[in-house]
């Protein structure tokens, strides 16, 4: 049987999927949903290749690993499978370990040029609607208690900051008037001391 | 006229003025800042490259810094902090290839989402 093969490119990085329709599930015959093989070809970098239960732990730990990096936290990702580690802002060394035994694990060292090639293609498969494969869990919903805090925030400060600013100078202003000459308390003086 | 208007939310900027900027607004802004990121998206990746091997290609990383730079002077208030910190070219190289890095993560059909996501976690 004739396997499907898709490829996603990005400037200097390529994923090839290759895999089968679920027949049983009545799909297009251009469709995959079964992978049977995968191949992320990095240019000037060694192809790296694996099976369906590889293909999902390598995306997690590259998203996973880009967001660490940009929310400026330490960036190290470590599994069985993989490690990726930041050398500096620049290079990221990723080992990717074999599942087999005796064999060397491979090490990349790759820009943040093609970090960003390597996850826009992880992105085209993800969305692309002739491969099924199983989702992320980075999660796309903003919880409703971060969205609306900021907001409630800010209407808070503004509501309440003018009247306070127009209190303090209110006081500040008439505090001012303590040191002026009262001639009438000084005349009630006089007739307390003088009685005649 | 009215993005125009908008940029004016950016309490950095010289001429910032204290507009409660609505939600639609907001995600207006994150829409044209993904689709900007997908047609640029060649020019950040070269900016990001320069720099990995800055020995040998630095002309396009030193350009970008310059014009950014003249850019900030020109239009932010320099007299804050936060605005000295992004002129002071021993910090500044850190913010820039981060903004650079979330643009770039952005650019697919999901940009807009993950954008979001990203300005929400800051």
């Amino acid at each position: 049987m004739m396997q499907n093969k898709l490829s996603f490119h990005q400037s200097s990085a390529s994923l090839e999927i290759i895999g089968l329709p679920d027949y049983s599930n009545n799909e297009n015959k251009d469709q995959i949903s079964i992978i049977s093989q995968w191949k992320l070809t990095i240019v000037d970098k060694p192809l790296i290749e694996g099976k369906i239960e590889h293909l999902g732990p390598i995306m997690d730990a590259f998203y996973i690993y880009s967001n660490l990096l940009i929310k400026n936290e330490i960036p190290i990702y470590e599994s069985k499978l993989i490690d990726i580690k930041a050398d500096n802002l620049h290079i990221h060394n990723i080992v990717l370990k074999s599942s087999k035994p005796n064999v060397k694990p491979l090490v990349l060292k790759i820009g943040n040029s093609l970090l960003s090639d390597t996850i826009n293609c992880f992105d085209q498969l993800i969305e692309s609607p002739k491969v099924r494969i199983k989702k992320t869990d980075i999660p796309t919903d903003i919880p409703k208690k971060l969205r609306f805090g900021l907001n409630k925030k800010v209407k808070f400060f503004n509501f309440f900051i003018p009247p306070f600013i127009a209190i303090c100078s209110l006081i500040l202003f008439s505090y001012s008037f303590i040191y002026f000459y009262s001639p009438f308390e000084n005349i009630e003086k006089k007739d307390l001391i003088n009685p005649e | 006229m009215t993005i125009w208007k908008l940029r004016n939310n950016n309490p950095l900027r010289k001429s910032y003025v204290t507009n409660n900027i609505k939600h639609n607004e907001f995600d207006a802004l994150i829409r044209i800042t993904v689709e900007m990121s997908k047609y640029l998206y060649p020019y950040i990746r070269e900016i990001l490259k320069s720099k990995e091997d800055i020995e040998d290609n630095s002309i396009i990383w030193n350009d970008f810094n310059k014009r950014f730079i003249e850019l900030i002077k020109e239009r932010f208030n320099i007299d804050s902090m936060r605005v000295k910190k992004l002129l002071n070219q021993a910090e500044n190289d850190e913010i820039i290839i981060r903004s650079l890095l979330i643009l770039s993560f952005c650019i697919s059909n999901q940009g807009y989402q993950k954008l979001k996501n990203f300005l929400y976690d800051f």
